[in-house]
């Protein structure tokens, strides 16, 4: 089962999208913020993360580049209410940039994309 | 013996004390003297003025024949020596033979023995000598001698007598020939008429036929003033040209020669010169004193005496008419340009109620052609036009006699009259002639006809009157223009005066045209700078506005997602036919709804940038229409497309896939009962560039008047649905690309809304094939990702 591990500091969208993405079959990991990813993607051997970008302690740009730092190989998806970190040279280390939406079918799209082998 | 002495004596005193003539008496008393005496010969022998000879004057036998010419110099033979002597002196021819001096006095009377010589004189002065013969040897007695020196004594008298009179009659001659020179003189200040009477008088006062007189001025030979008077010979003789050369007093000598004229006539001419204290020269001519009998006689001393005496009045007299004359003609400048001036004043204080350069140029003509300002019949400005290199016809005036009793201060600020059309006139600056020659080097120009220089046909084609005078206006050395003056109307002649007050009405006419023009492109200026301010002030706003707008999205961004998402999974749980099914799909809807005002609100604050590339915009609107084609479909649109190729457009497709989103979605609604949506495309050549432009008209009636300058304002919206940010967001977006929207309404009919968009200079390059790295360049430089 592939493992996919969501950060957000908003609890109700951890909940949403772990619920959503358990029901595609993905075993889900959760962080409210960028250190507890780190500590995570130190722990287990994921195949995909999905980052919020504002979070408190560490926010997804710093943790995105250094979960790139060490697992280069890993797919970062960057799922944010912000446009605008589009056009910050940092975020364009990820894999995919999606705005927040309620319909999660662009997210989990992109997901089978990444995984589907 | 004492009877007959009594007698002689008292015959001798009748005489003395008549009143006949000096010589008549003199002749009377020499033959009374013979008689009395009873000797043949008594001659009288008077000294000459000379007193170096004595020579025969009268004799008691007669008049004494001009040619016969017999005289002794003084202290020779018996008549010399009484007069040296002044003694009376009896010689016997008996005891001293005829001495070879005295050898006329024995032709005079070869036959005579006694010989006796009188001096006649008186106690200063020896006036003759008085000589008795007889040819008889005979004493001379005493009571003789007593009788002859007494006659002699009266002789002496009455030579006195007679050289007194002369001397006074002459001195009377005088004195009454300068009494009316005088009179001539001091009758008038005016220097031609002055010299009209000192010509006219000299030759009265000379007796001459004609006389003439020239003052030239010493150091250039240039003739000051000159006058004639009666009959001058034609041929001369003249005084030579240079008389009486320039040297100082005393080294002119009078001038005096005859010369025949052709038919045999002599003619006679004395001049004297005329000594100034200044450096003026001149001379007094005389010709041809006049003889009773007709006849031309040369001068004589006195004349010549005469004629300097009137030469030295008369210099004083013409040199003060020539001091009035100056001093007159100073007043009369001087009358002028207080004129002149006091014109300018108030030209000048015209001039400060208006910063406006058509009124300054008006109230500039009425003080050069009114008649209490400078006069001019005509006046023209015509001002430089630093684009086009050319002098432009800006105003003009003619001088109008309806204003002439109106103070010049009101008459300033009239209108023009009479104003002449000058707009049409244009001479470029590198036209060939002396008026734009001289306009260029700031110098002023003076025309008259028959210069040597043509003017340019340019000038002439508008501008030839036969005399003209031309000032430059020039600011800070630039020339911005000229005035033109001219009295061709009335044939006047340009004053000095008012030329010189010209040329100052012109050095502050430029400062205050230069300055209006300043003014005006301040104002201009303002203008502008109001204009930007304004949208400062809207940008500002819509800053502050998207700030709060973005704020707030984010916040409810999330939220919504879970409210959303959250939805839809009960959704899927809740069976079709389940009462909550439509409370969630209602959830459902308003959270996609509200996600929609969400995203659109973050498009307008900016939140998506940077799809830059280089972009076909018809095929943009190809694309944008293709979205909305069911909707045109559905609502039986007919859509007209006519492109024009364009150059590529850098810029965000998707942006402006939104500006035509937008355009199309508010066609659509106004003509959603049918309509025809036209599309065109098309190249704009404007002065800073090349547009691509793109209009879309629909046939919805237009948008009302009182709506129409709201479209463009965030959040106005006349539908019941929708964030009314449509029009908003187009505006914005094509602002982020340097372009232009712009609604072209028609009441009844439709809107067209016409888009234009700058194509970069180096899309432009790219066409041809070039600046493809330029381009990539450029692209980063928007820190957008490709």
């Amino acid at each position: 089962m592939k493992k996919i591990l969501v950060a957000d500091d908003e609890m109700s969208i951890r909940l949403l999208y772990s619920e959503e993405l358990k029901e595609e079959g993905y075993e889900v990991y959760l962080a409210a913020n960028g250190r507890e990813a780190l500590e995570i993607v130190d722990r287990i051997p994921l195949d995909l993360v999905i980052l919020d970008i504002k979070m408190p302690e560490m926010d997804g740009i710093e943790a995105l580049r250094q979960i790139k730092e060490r697992r280069p190989d890993l797919p970062v998806l960057l799922s944010t209410a912000y446009g605008e970190y589009r056009q910050d040279f940092a975020t364009w280390a990820s894999d995919e940039y999606l705005v927040k939406s309620s319909d999660l079918e662009d997210l989990k799209s992109a997901v089978r994309r990444y995984l589907k082998d | 013996m004492a009877g007959e002495r009594t007698a002689f004596l008292n015959q001798m005193v009748e005489v003395f004390t008549s009143t006949v003539s000096f010589g008549e008496r003199l002749n009377n008393m020499v033959h009374l003297l013979g008689r009395n005496l009873k000797v043949e010969l008594a001659l009288y022998f008077a000294l000459d003025k000379a007193k170096e000879t004595l020579f025969l004057n009268i004799s008691s036998q007669g008049p004494v024949p001009p040619h016969l010419r017999v005289e002794f110099p003084v202290g020779q033979g018996v008549v010399g020596e009484t007069a040296v002597t002044r003694k009376i002196k009896v010689i016997h021819r008996n005891h001293r033979p005829v001495l070879p001096v005295d050898a006329p006095l024995a032709k005079l009377h070869p036959a005579y023995q006694t010989l006796a010589s009188f001096p006649v004189a008186d106690d200063n002065f020896l006036y003759g000598v008085l000589l008795l013969m007889d040819r008889e040897d005979r004493s001379i007695t005493h009571a003789e001698r007593q009788s002859v020196q007494l006659a002699c004594l009266m002789l002496a008298g009455t030579l006195r007598q007679a050289i007194l009179q002369d001397e006074a009659k002459k001195r009377i001659a005088e004195l009454s020939v300068l009494f009316e020179v005088g009179k001539a003189l001091s009758s008038t200040v005016e220097l031609e008429v002055l010299l009209e009477r000192i010509v006219s008088t000299t030759a009265k006062v000379i007796t001459a036929r004609g006389a003439s007189l020239q003052i030239v001025d010493a150091v250039t030979g240039e003739v000051r003033v000159s006058s004639r008077y009666g009959r001058i010979p034609p041929e001369g003789p003249f005084p030579p040209p240079d008389f009486p050369g320039p040297g100082g007093p005393g080294t002119a000598p009078h001038f005096e020669a005859q010369a025949a004229d052709s038919q045999g006539h002599t003619h006679y001419c004395l001049a004297v010169p005329l000594i100034f204290k200044g450096q003026l020269r001149g001379a007094l001519c005389v010709y041809d004193k006049f003889a009773l009998n007709g006849d031309y006689l040369p001068f004589d001393p006195e004349n010549r005496q005469l004629l300097y005496t009137m030469a030295g009045l008369i210099v004083s007299a013409i040199e003060n008419a020539l001091t009035y004359q100056q001093v007159e003609e100073l007043a009369e400048k001087n009358q002028r340009m207080v004129k002149n001036l006091t014109a300018l004043q108030e030209i000048s204080q015209a001039l400060l109620t208006t910063v406006q350069t058509d009124k300054i140029l008006g109230i500039i003509l009425q003080g050069l052609t009114l008649e209490h300002g400078l006069g001019f019949d005509r006046a023209m400005v015509m001002l430089v036009d630093e684009a086009d290199q050319t002098l432009k016809g800006a105003r003009a005036a003619q001088r109008t006699p309806l204003l002439q009793d109106l103070p010049l201060r009101e008459g300033l600020l009239l209108p023009l009259s009479q104003e002449i059309p000058v707009a049409a006139w244009e001479i470029p600056l590198q036209a060939q002639g002396p008026m734009i020659t001289a306009a260029l080097h700031k110098r002023p120009y003076h025309h008259h006809a028959g210069q040597v220089q043509e003017l340019s046909p340019e000038l002439r084609k508008y501008y030839s009157p036969p005399e003209f005078s031309m000032v430059p206006l020039v600011v800070k050395d630039r020339v911005t223009g000229v005035i033109l003056v001219d009295n061709e109307a009335s044939g006047r002649s340009l004053a000095p005066e008012s030329l010189e007050s010209l040329q100052m009405c012109t050095t502050e006419a430029a400062l205050v045209i230069e300055n209006a023009r300043l003014y005006s492109t301040i104002e201009a200026n303002n203008r502008e700078l109001l204009l930007i301010r304004e949208r400062m002030l809207e940008s500002d706003r819509l800053a502050a506005l998207s700030s709060l707008a973005s704020g707030m999205a984010h916040e409810i961004r999330n939220p919504l997602v879970s409210i959303g998402g959250f939805a839809r999974r009960i959704s899927k749980l809740v069976e079709e036919k389940s009462p909550l099914r439509g409370y969630v799909d209602v959830i459902q809807e308003e959270v996609t709804r509200l996600e929609k005002l969400l995203r659109e609100i973050l498009d307008f604050t900016g939140e998506n940038l940077s799809y830059y590339g280089d972009h076909d915009l018809s095929k943009i609107i190809e694309e944008t229409l293709i979205l909305v084609q069911r909707d045109l479909d559905g609502y039986k649109i007919k859509v007209v497309k006519e492109f024009t190729p364009l150059p590529r457009l850098h810029c965000d497709d998707r942006q402006m896939k939104q500006v035509f989103y937008n355009l199309f979605q508010n066609a659509l609604q106004v003509m959603h009962l049918g309509g025809t949506l036209t599309i065109r495309t098309f190249p704009l050549d404007k002065e800073d560039g090349i547009y691509a432009a793109a209009a879309i008209s629909d046939t919805g009636g237009g948008i009302p008047l009182e709506v129409l300058h709201n479209i463009f304002n965030p959040f106005f919206s006349t539908k019941d649905y929708g964030t009314g940010l449509g029009l908003a967001i187009a505006q914005r977006i094509i602002s982020r690309h340097y372009g232009q929207i712009e609604v072209n309404n028609e009441m009844g009919k439709g809107v067209t809304f016409i888009v234009t968009l700058p194509v970069a200079k180096y899309c432009l390059v790219k066409e041809r094939g070039q600046g493809a790295v330029q381009a990539a360049t450029l692209k980063v430089s928007k820190g957008g990702r490709e």
